[in-house]
């Protein structure tokens, strides 16, 4: 078994220079801070986790962890694969590590308060303590403040902060405060103050000289894990368990009182839990590493809490311009170019703003656009287009700097009575077309072709409106008009055949307004556009444009759909990398957030969602325009020169499930699909020769925390969790940059109980055909059975009963012979197999174990009486695999939470006709722990394991008997789930899940 | 949703209420009592309940030891970092069990008679950094065992709470070199999918050259550096109370 990567939490991060160095489990990586790039990744240790990182001088790291220890050069740690040789165990935990001032010794803080003082070579010259408490430690810093001056400062369980002389071996300060246990604590360089966390959600700052405590910071809404002084030791970071990384200031009165003041908020990480932090020498940067294994860049200057944008009230362009404002003049509309903005009054005078010097001019006033008028523009190309309500356009193209205007249009469209609302959108290179609805349902559409650079109309269509449609947003596509509604509807003209009435594709979601539409991917028969909503959901359609059509009449399939974590989605698109930004408002915040790797790009409190506001692109970046009690606002947010993250992560809490996409190949490696903790699905890709996942989607359908993902199929997956959810999903890889995932079907529900969780599921096809039977085993001991039809698209209930009271745990179907069995493993730990043959409306084919359909009515049954118990396990059976071999000798293979590992043998007595089974062989003490997952693998010949204690193990099972092949250790803790698949002849590829993710090679 | 409103849905926590325990902990107390028997042995005198709080442990002990019949000589010692609501029978100790001083003081309270059963719920906060949940514990179950060492007469028992996890087999091994029988048992009232498990060291046995005495100055290490494992041993494993009692992992 070879080791290709690992992916989860990262409990430190260090910035040295230009380089940043994390750890991740045993690993060290080292990241370039402007490339973002990964330099190198280095084993450090070969078990221990990297719990903290020092660097001394000349560059050298000193890494500990749990009990161990290691100094790499920089070079090593820069170039090398594997140091794991020149790790060092102590018989103590080590709850952090410093180099001396001359860089050439360590010291190292146990958990029980003592302090090593070693050289590079590890010898140990001293060992320094206090008298007094012998109490556990739960955290530690050390500070260097000469070389024979060092302050050790270590947080205990029960709410003290001892803060200690090495050297002296004495008691400085017990500083006594907070509730429960420290779990950070430190000095800061110049020597005044000291700060604490602790379970009690609070910053503590004291003074060192004094031990007095100087102010309590309240903020964060979880623990703090960890806190770092910067900028002089006038600021302060801290992160927590709720996932933000809090900006504090040291504000000092008159008297020198210190105090310390909130000024920053950032959402950087998933679920729960950011371990590490560090800022860089100028203090403008800040990493966080969190449970989620993401490293994530913060901007320290620009946070959520600031002031940095800029304001205008009419008058103040009023002032500048020399235009008389009225008394009731407002701001009607504007659009933003790369030389500025192009604004309307409520009397119609246009005004321009240069944003290079920040001066308003005044260009003229046309009094027909006075009152309503609705303002839009095309930034690339300079185009501004005012509209009324009298159906009168005006458009005006500027030269580069905005300086003239070189083309301008007016024109009054009679085809309309009146006009309620206005689109424009770049048609091609050379036009753009404009969009013109009347509040009047019965008038038609008119559509508008104009030449991008002399403003001239070209082309009028009218086209006949849908009923009940109220335009939101407009996207153009070839010769194709798609207009999204007010009722999540969309409507798609074809402007070479206007008479032929709009195509609908109705209610794609819940129903809001559409906020956009864009084009994404042609597939060649048909184009993928995507929709969102301003409820919150976005959806991918692909649409068979050209009059195609799948097959079954329909001309478009939603093939990916779903929801933001929250506020009002206004629109998305795609990076230059790839990944899905979004965008729109939550509570009093605009926000940006890139969907694909689920992290806020940036956010600004501008009061809540506004009527007046505009997102617009220009080539520093975008800009956020509003108008919020009559003032216009501009924000900027610019495109960050550096990475916004140097690892994107994975999910933020423990992985459940892992369901590889065996059937096919997708570019060089698989799909799959791993269920977390943390209530979501991650569609990912696992690169088959170097290990690399990316992730595509993380679909937010489940509202508890998953059990079970499994691919039925090659374009099918089930999900299940608590509240009885279970959810049918759609794998879409035809087009060529990423595959796509929407929820084709769920299951109905039985009752409203929380707790009510499906624990297993599987399926049994129908033939060749998409529909099949599901059996489901629920945590109240019920089992059921449906069937699923692919064409209307139900589920149907066909056996509904239950074993005892306890919760089953797994449970498959299969054929013997002409009977199909469902066997299930409970916590009681017995194997019970149920004939079911009778009790569905389908027969089994004795040859091929195929479900044929008979055209049989469909009822629903009472689960039999079982044909067989048998105990295997002392308890909960974790895991479970079968094998048919000879159509009639079933095989089970189960771990138990007894550690204990089975092989069972199962078949028909030809006399009774009812199934016999036996254990063939029991290994009781298979594992340290419960077992967690087995998988076959190699064409049944081999099993492959996972355990709580962390031992990935292989058996060799081909004479029924189970034999250790070989076993390794697992960086992945709370190791829950494996699925693995065969890449060549002797080859396989391994997923292993618990806390992180990783993957590995096997070679038989 | 929170732990909380799930263990309002357990049917262990219901019954807790209904028989006036203090926690649903009383079942797994009980529970391994139904396979071990330990507090049914007749001669059982002293006890120690280390990390008692609330005290539903020490409510089945005062139950066991007190009812029915009048003994005099019987007593428990409960300890724990919280305060504690008094308990017919049950002596009570606020004190950290990783304190030595802690040890003095139940000795005192035995009249420097030993003990015949140690047990211990004892558990940390936990932070979710798995590595050091666990050593926490571990060494939390080692200052059990080192007050159990120093207490305990010969063939007593100790059982305490451990999480399976990684390195759990080092845990057995140390045990294994202290008591004839180390069993890692599992109550049902204990959800399959928590790590907890107990281990019931039953047959007291340290090596017949050592002393154990607790010195202030010395590491947990050092403590047990005269009876150190060879060899790793993994404990057998015992699923405990009987199959119809309620299922903690089931929904009712
Ligand atoms: C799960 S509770 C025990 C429940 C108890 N057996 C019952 O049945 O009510 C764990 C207890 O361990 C205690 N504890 C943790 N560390 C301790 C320490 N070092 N010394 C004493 N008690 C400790 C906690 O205060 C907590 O009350």
């Amino acid at each position: 078994m070879e080791y290709l990567t690992h992916y989860g939490p990262s409990l430190c991060v260090k910035l040295q220079g230009n380089l940043v160095y994390a750890g991740y489990g045993p690993f060290l990586h080292v990241h370039d801070l402007e490339t973002g790039e990964l330099i190198n990744r280095c084993r450090i240790f070969r078990r221990n986790k990297i719990h903290g990182i020092a660097v001394n001088g000349e560059g050298a790291l000193l890494l500990f962890g749990a009990r161990s220890i290691s100094i790499i050069g920089s070079k090593d740690a820069s170039g090398c694969p594997d140091m794991s040789q020149d790790e060092k165990l102590l018989d103590e935990w080590i709850m952090s590590g410093q180099f001396s001032q001359t860089g050439d010794q360590t010291y190292l803080l146990t958990s029980y308060n003592k302090v090593l003082i070693r050289d590079l070579e590890g010898n140990v010259l001293a060992t320094k303590g206090i008298d007094g408490e012998k109490s556990i430690l739960y955290s530690g810093s050390i500070t260097v403040f000469g070389p024979d001056k060092v302050l050790i400062n270590a947080g205990t369980v029960m709410g003290g902060v001892l803060i200690w002389d090495l050297y002296e071996e004495e008691l400085l300060h017990n500083l006594k405060g907070h509730e429960g246990s420290i779990f950070y604590v430190t000095i800061s360089e110049n020597g005044r103050y000291v700060a604490s966390c602790s379970d009690d959600r609070s910053v503590r700052l004291w003074d060192l000289t004094t031990g007095d405590l100087l102010s309590v910071g309240w903020g964060h809404t979880a623990r703090i894990w960890n806190l770092k002084f910067y900028d002089n030791s006038s600021k302060l970071v801290s992160v927590s368990e709720d996932c933000t990384c809090r900006v504090w200031k040291i504000v000092e009165d008159e008297e020198s009182q210190a105090s310390l003041e909130q000024k920053g908020v950032y959402e950087a990480h998933l679920t729960k839990n950011i371990w590490g932090v560090d800022v860089d020498s100028c203090g403008r940067k800040a990493i966080t590493s969190g449970n989620d294994g993401r490293l994530k860049v913060i901007e320290l200057d620009h946070p959520r809490i600031d002031n940095d944008e800029q304001s205008y009230t009419l008058q103040e362009i009023a002032d500048q311009t020399g235009i008389i404002a009225d008394k009731d003049e407002i701001i009607k509309g504007f659009h933003w170019f790369d030389f500025g903005l192009v604004a309307i009054t409520s009397q119609g005078k246009i005004v321009l703003f240069e944003s290079f010097n920040d001066t308003w001019t005044f260009l003229f006033t046309d009094d027909q656009f006075a009152s309503y008028s609705s303002t839009h523009g095309i930034s690339s190309d300079n185009v501004v287009v005012f509209a009324n309500n009298k159906s009168d356009l005006l458009a005006l193209k500027f030269d580069k700097d905005g300086k003239h205007v070189i083309a301008k249009t007016k024109m009054h469209v009679s085809d309309l009575t009146k006009t309620n609302n206005c689109m424009i959108r770049k048609e091609s290179p050379t036009t753009f077309l404009v969009l013109l609805e009347s509040p009047n349902p019965r008038e038609n559409l008119v559509c508008m072709r104009f030449n991008l650079s002399t403003l001239e109309m070209e082309k009028t269509f009218s086209l006949k409106k849908p009923e009940s449609f109220v335009s939101s947003c407009l996207e153009v596509y070839q010769h194709f008009l798609l207009v999204g509604s007010r009722f999540s509807t969309l409507a798609v003209f074809d402007l070479k055949k206007v008479e032929c009435p709009a195509y609908l594709i109705s209610k794609m979601t819940p129903g809001d307004t559409t906020t956009s539409i864009q084009f994404v991917e042609d597939l060649g028969d048909s184009q993928v556009f995507s929709v969102t909503n301003r409820d919150g959901y976005y959806t991918f359609i692909k649409i068979y444009l050209k009059g195609a059509s799948r097959g079954d009449g329909k001309d478009y399939e939603i093939i990916q759909s779903n929801k933001i974590v929250r506020g009002f989605l206004e629109g998305a698109q795609f990076n230059a990398h790839g990944d899905y930004i979004t965008h729109g408002f939550k509570s009093s915040l605009f926000y940006i957030y890139n969907e694909t790797s689920c992290y806020e790009i940036t956010s600004h409190i501008c009061g809540g969602a506004h009527r007046q506001w505009k997102l617009c692109e220009d080539d520093k970046g975008s800009i956020l325009v509003y108008i919020k009690a009559s003032t216009l606002f501009f924000k900027r947010f610019n495109n960050s020169k550096t990475p916004e993250t140097l690892c994107a992560g994975i999910h933020g809490r423990e992985i459940r499930d892992i369901t590889i996409r065996k059937q096919k190949k997708y570019k060089d490696g698989y799909l799959f699909c791993t269920g977390s903790e943390d209530t979501t699905i991650k569609l990912m890709h696992v690169n088959e020769q170097s290990g690399k996942m990316t992730n595509y989607w993380t679909q937010r359908k489940h509202v508890s925390g998953l059990q079970r993902c499994q691919f039925i199929k090659e374009n099918l997956m089930i999900s299940s969790s608590a509240r009885e959810e279970l959810f049918l999903w759609e794998l879409n890889t035809e087009g060529d940059s990423r595959p796509y995932i929407a929820l084709r079907q769920s299951l109905p529900v039985s009752s409203n109980l929380p707790d009510l969780r499906i624990m297993d599921f599987d399926v049994k096809f129908l033939g060749a055909s998409q529909n099949f039977i599901l059996a489901t085993v629920y945590s109240d001991s019920t089992i059921k059975v449906w069937l699923y039809d692919s064409e209307q698209n139900t589920f149907t209930t066909i056996i509904n009963g239950d074993y005892k009271t306890c919760c089953i745990l797994n449970v498959f179907l299969t054929p013997i012979c002409d009977q199909l069995f469902l066997a299930i493993a409970p916590t009681d730990g017995h194997l019970i197999f149920y004939n079911i043959t009778e009790h569905i409306p389908f027969e089994i084919d004795e040859k091929s174990g195929e479900l044929i359909d008979n055209d049989l009515d469909l009822s629903l049954m009472d689960l039999p009486d079982y044909d067989c118990r048998l105990e295997v396990h002392q308890s909960g059976i974790k895991c479970m695999s079968h094998v048919l071999e000879q159509g009639n000798e079933l095989f089970i293979y189960t771990g138990g939470d007894d550690n204990a590992l089975g092989i069972t043998i199962a078949k028909l007595d030809a006399a009774t006709g009812k199934l016999n089974a036996r254990v063939l062989d029991f290994q009781p003490q298979a594992a340290a722990s419960t077992m967690t997952s087995c998988s076959l693998i190699s064409n049944g010949t081999k099993l492959l394991t996972t355990s709580v204690d962390q031992i990935v193990r292989l058996w060799d099972i081909t004479e029924n008997k189970l034999i250790k092949h070989s076993s390794e250790y697992t960086t992945i803790a709370d190791t829950g789930c494996s699925d693995a698949v065969q890449t060549k002849d002797t080859r396989h590829l391994a997923l292993i899940g618990g806390v992180g993710l990783s993957a590995l090679r096997i070679d038989l | 949703m929170g732990k909380s409103s799930k263990d309002k849905r357990d049917l262990y926590y219901r019954k807790a209420k209904e028989e006036g325990y203090r926690a649903r902990s009383a079942y797994k107390l009980l529970q391994l009592n139904d396979n071990f028997h330990f507090l049914d042995d007749p001669s059982l005198k002293r006890v120690v309940d280390l990390c008692a709080a609330p005290g539903s442990w020490s409510q089945v002990l005062s139950r066991k030891l007190f009812e029915g019949s009048d003994q005099q000589d019987r007593r428990i010692v409960a300890v724990d970092l919280q305060t504690m609501s008094p308990i017919d029978h049950v002596t009570t100790l606020q004190a950290d069990i990783t304190h030595p001083r802690t040890l003095q003081r139940i000795l005192q309270l035995f009249g420097d008679e030993p003990a015949d059963l140690v047990i211990s719920d004892g558990a940390p906060d936990v932070t979710g950094l798995h590595d050091l949940d666990e050593y926490v514990q571990q060494q939390l179950v080692m200052s059990a065992l080192q007050l159990a060492c120093c207490v305990l007469k010969p063939k007593g028992s100790f059982i305490a709470k451990v999480f399976r996890g990684r390195d759990i087999d080092l845990l057995y091994s140390q045990l294994a070199c202290l008591f004839t029988h180390v069993t890692c048992a599992k109550p049902r009232s204990s959800r399959s999918t928590s790590l907890e498990a107990f281990v019931v060291c039953q047959g007291y046995q340290p090596p017949a050259d050592w002393t154990p005495k607790l010195d202030p100055s010395q590491s947990v290490q050092q403590f047990f550096q005269h009876c150190l494992p060879n060899g790793k041993h993994i404990a057998p494993f015992m699923a405990c109370g009987s199959l119809e009692s309620f299922d903690s992992d089931a929904t009712y």
